[in-house]
């Protein structure tokens, strides 16, 4: 019984994804909907998963192949809760591209490419197996490919090429550290696998794709650059799916799977810093609205990576739980930005100013993200940065704690530059208009989420503590 | 006794290899012009269905009767000393089913890009069947070597029929370098000879063991390098590779199909396959493989991304991808061949459609020059989508069928202390992602010119056979798992 809510909200969006455009050829509308329908299944029955898992008996599923394959799914708290979180903001995405896409061709190829990114999603965060985890990884990195590429010019086929190569060289090398676990172990099997201890020199070739999908230094340079996609695409891309990928795997792998070295506690946490930093930095010098967002998001994921490496179960409960604030603020964000590069033409903020008197809601809808990204209590992002900076202090290394604090600082900085820049100031589009009634009811969505999750944090805390249970 | 019934039958069926394309040559050349001109192609097409059909039969049978060979004679009696023998096995039937399939794929192409001597074209692929067949069937290095030479007849005419220059020019180079390669290994045999006494396979792998003195090892790995020398050459294994791009460019698409799809790996990967089998007691040949794959895994790759012709590129990528079959081979271990196999299969899936793909361009937009291109996937839906999912599968992406067949070779290569080799091959395959991503940012992913605004896509055959590609890449990907579980369960792995 339980088995059918996993493969439900595997396989609907999956299977659907072939449909797609057979539907879209006959009838547009019925496709935009059919998207929006296998997307939500797959929410619905993540969701239905979570009482199973609350009673101490997580679905499962196993079938054992030979060569120490197995084809299995296992919904414990860690996949639930990323499964859950990816699920709702993908579907907020594809409401929200009802009014963004409107317009463009290949809308067929869209809708097709984000229903198997979210069906990818799915396959990857409930799999128990090193394979399939690698093969639903690199079905997004296909998807990512085509949807960086949408708009077919000389610039974003080059920026997708660019995001191709860095995520799928990141995941061969990591690949490599998979056959070097099973050389050690003989077998693929995660639950087979748990509390072995693996050598470091794998760890570091696994760190490889981690690092490119999670696009955290020295392998962030193709996220920024991918922001020429259409904006329900980056947002889909860079804040609710694929960089969480990373963290996911780093979660699944480090955290809740495998023993690795006591030094790793100390070299992640490092790079995490020295990509903090240097992100925010840029985030500063950008003048591009969706790369500054951008950069904040490598920013931010440095925090993710932080708490779940940090070694202790404080750290991880933040990580966890900036993984869901930080996909549901930042989504909202790009989604904001994408009102108003779609309508004022151009994504340069200087040339902005003045612009929440045109567009109140999308500027408050802003606001609200921006908030909770910079971790203003009571703002679901407060808790989370929170407990992240509680779990790198508490695990002894203070100077450690005292960068991030510097980074959350920089957060605030350059978001408020950016509001100032686009919202406030002198008014220089006169006739723009609020953006069309979907879009903006999608940024009110995710920005009064953002609101009540801090408010109710108790709730979203209290599955994110199941993780690391080990810990 | 039901049991031996099904075993005379895996004779009766494995006999048809050699009589169809014998009986279709006969018709075919019978028929009266006006006919033939009409027919040719259906005969061609017949053969290949009847031939992937006939392997696929044979395999269950003879897994049903849990053998792992069985031998066979045409007409002679087998009791007899010194006749000639033929035998089946799982690798054979798969490589006969390649055969089979790719020929069926050459024939849809051929429908479309060959427009006379349509007689002559199918006469000849019916004798480089027959000679690929034969190949895969002997028992003994000199038949081997028989067959291996109709093939590369076959192959020299195939390119030259139609008369173009450059395909003269190919065909050329194709002749020079297959004299090396027949001198090589006529040479190596008879050291061989000299020191056994006998080519049977059998014997040779019994008797290669007895050389003791300095002078008789000398001779054997001489004969091991002319003999690697030789089916290097025949496969485009770097550093022999320079002829393959020229002919496999060249040559009508039909034929392209043909060379890159399934002649190269019968005439030398099996090769490879026979000699590594024969000889896995010379440490040195697995090492030898082994640096041969790498080198051409690399260079094959490094040199596709420089080309502007599609087919020069796919043609390179052949080099690129022998090289993977060259790793799995030099394992020497089952799981190894079985990563070769799937390899086998899977390459003579994708490199058929990559070049269906060029046909349909060469068709279409009247030339492959990937420049000249740009956008044609909202002209060309169906080549764009089949080109993309075989530049995925021959990336090694998964969910399509290349992914399983290069972690095969992987694992096999990690468990046989070969970790090297494996990382290096699997890192490698991020050049096969950096050409094609080339191709396809120059031909289909990109803005349309307008000169190609009424473009259409490509009809019949063709645009068949793409789609039958595209189909088998995913569904072989998707339902890999359940082929394991097929070979578990008859105790393969």
């Amino acid at each position: 019984m339980g088995g059918n809510f996993i493969f439900a909200s595997i396989l609907v969006p999956l299977v659907g994804t072939c449909f797609l455009p057979v539907i879209g050829k006959k009838n547009s509308k019925l496709r935009d909907v059919a998207a929006l329908a296998f997307i939500a299944t797959a929410f619905i029955s993540s969701t239905l998963a979570l009482p199973h898992l609350l009673s101490g008996s997580p679905v499962t599923l196993h079938y054992e192949l030979p060569l120490g394959l197995s084809f299995g799914f296992y919904a414990d708290a860690l996949a639930v809760f990323m499964a859950m979180t990816a699920s709702f903001v993908g579907t907020v995405i594809v409401f929200y591209s009802y009014g963004y896409m409107a317009e463009y061709e290949n809308q067929n190829e869209y809708y097709a490419m984000i229903c198997l990114f979210i069906g990818a999603m799915m396959g990857l965060v409930f799999s128990t197996n090193l394979i399939f985890i690698y093969a639903f990884w690199e079905i997004s990195a296909i998807c990512c490919w085509r949807l960086i590429g949408f708009y077919r010019e000389e610039i974003t086929i080059l920026r997708a090429n660019k995001a191709f190569i860095v995520t799928v060289a990141g995941a061969l090398v990591m690949l490599v550290g998979f056959v070097g676990i099973y050389g050690q172990t003989g077998t693929f099997d995660l639950a087979a696998m748990k509390g072995t201890h693996i050598p470091p020199w794998i760890v570091v070739l696994i760190l490889f794709g981690v690092l490119s999908k999670s696009a955290t230094f020295p392998m962030h340079n193709w996220l920024p650059d991918a922001g020429v996609a259409p904006s329900p695409v980056t947002s889909l891309l860079h804040a609710a799916v694929l960089v969480k990928i990373g963290v996911y795997a780093y979660a699944r792998l480090f955290v809740e799977t495998f023993n690795i070295d006591k030094m790793f506690t100390v070299t992640v946490p490092v790079v995490a810093a020295v990509s903090a930093l240097i992100s925010a930095g840029a985030a500063m010098k950008a003048n591009d609205i969706k790369r500054v967002i951008a950069y904040s998001t490598i920013s931010q994921l440095a925090f993710i990576l932080l708490g779940l490496s940090c070694g202790n179960k404080t750290g991880v409960t933040g990580g966890m739980l900036y993984i869901l604030t930080h996909s549901v603020a930042k989504g909202g964000l790009f989604l904001c930005a994408g009102i108003v590069e779609h309508n004022v033409h151009t994504k340069d903020i200087t040339k902005m100013g003045g612009l929440y008197k045109r567009m109140p809601l999308t500027a408050l809808a802003f606001m609200l993200c921006a908030f909770s990204i910079m971790g203003i209590p009571p703002f679901g992002g407060f808790f989370a940065k929170y407990l992240v900076i509680d779990g790198i202090i508490s695990s002894g290394n203070t100077i450690l704690g005292a960068v991030f604090i510097a980074g959350a600082v920089m957060t605030v900085v350059y978001l408020t530059r950016l509001f100032v820049k686009v919202f406030l100031g002198q008014p220089t589009f006169p006739h723009v208009k609020e953006g069309d009634r979907r879009m903006v009811v999608s940024v009110m969505i995710l920005a009064i989420l953002s609101l009540l999750l801090g408010i109710f944090m108790p709730i979203p805390s209290g599955l994110a503590s199941l993780v690391g249970g080990g810990l | 006794m039901r049991v031996i019934a099904n075993i005379q039958m895996v004779a009766n069926i494995a006999v048809l290899f050699f009589v169809i394309p014998l009986a279709i040559i006969a018709v075919n050349t019978l028929l009266p012009k006006k006919l033939a001109g009409r027919v040719s192609f259906y005969l061609g097409g017949f053969a290949g269905i009847m031939q992937a059909a006939a392997a696929a039969a044979d395999f269950f049978l003879l897994s049903a009767n849990r053998l792992h060979e069985y031998e066979f004679s045409l007409l002679w009696d087998l009791s007899i000393e010194g006749s000639e023998r033929f035998s089946v096995d799982s690798l054979s039937l798969v490589m006969l089913f390649c055969i089979g399939m790719v020929t069926i794929v050459s024939v849809l192409v051929a429908k479309q890009t060959v427009h006379d001597r349509k007689r002559a074209y199918v006469n000849l692929l019916m004798t480089l069947i027959l000679g690929m067949n034969g190949m895969v069937l002997v028992t003994d290095l000199f038949s081997l070597y028989v067959f291996l030479e109709v093939v590369g007849l076959s192959s020299f005419i195939l390119i030259a029929m139609f008369k173009t220059d450059t395909g003269l020019e190919g065909a050329f180079k194709y002749l020079v370098m297959s004299v090396m390669a027949t001198v090589f290994m006529l040479t190596g045999l008879a050291f061989i000879f000299m020191q056994t006494g006998s080519l049977q396979y059998k014997h040779v792998g019994m008797n290669v063991l007895r050389f003791q003195s300095h002078s008789q090892s000398v001779l054997i790995y001489a004969a091991l390098i002319l003999l690697i020398s030789g089916f290097a050459i025949k496969t485009g294994a770097v550093p022999f590779h320079s002829w393959l791009p020229d002919a496999h460019q060249s040559a009508n698409t039909a034929i392209s199909i043909l060379l890159s799809g399934i002649v190269i790996k019968v005439a030398g990967i099996y090769g490879f396959i026979v000699l590594v089998d024969l000889f896995n007691e010379v440490p040195a040949i697995n090492m030898t493989v082994a640096v041969i794959g790498t080198v051409s895994i690399i260079t094959g790759a490094l040199l596709a991304m420089q080309q502007n012709h599609f087919k020069r590129i796919v043609a390179y990528s052949s080099v690129s991808q022998v090289g993977y079959i060259l790793l799995g081979i030099s394992t020497g271990s089952t799981l190894g061949l079985l990563g070769t196999v799937v390899h086998i299969f899977n390459h003579a899936t994708f490199k058929s459609a990559l070049f269906s793909n060029a046909a349909a361009l060469h068709e279409q937009v009247g030339s492959l020059d990937i420049n000249e291109m740009g956008g044609l996937e909202k002209r060309m839906p169906v080549t764009a989508f089949s080109s993309v999912t075989a530049f995925l599968s021959t990336t090694g992406i998964p969910p399509f069928a290349g992914f399983w067949s290069k972690l095969l070779i992987i694992m096999a290569l990690w468990k046989s202390n070969m970790q090297v080799f494996a990382g290096i091959a699997l890192v490698a395959s991020i050049f096969t992602a950096a050409y094609f991503l080339r191709i396809q940012k120059k031909v289909f992913f990109g803005k349309l010119p307008d000169k190609y605004e009424n473009l259409t896509e490509v009809k019949g055959t063709v645009k068949f056979a793409e789609i039958m590609l595209s189909v088998v890449t995913i569904l072989t990907g998707v339902f890999f798992p359940l082929a394991l579980l097929y070979l578990k369960g008859r105790g393969i792995i």
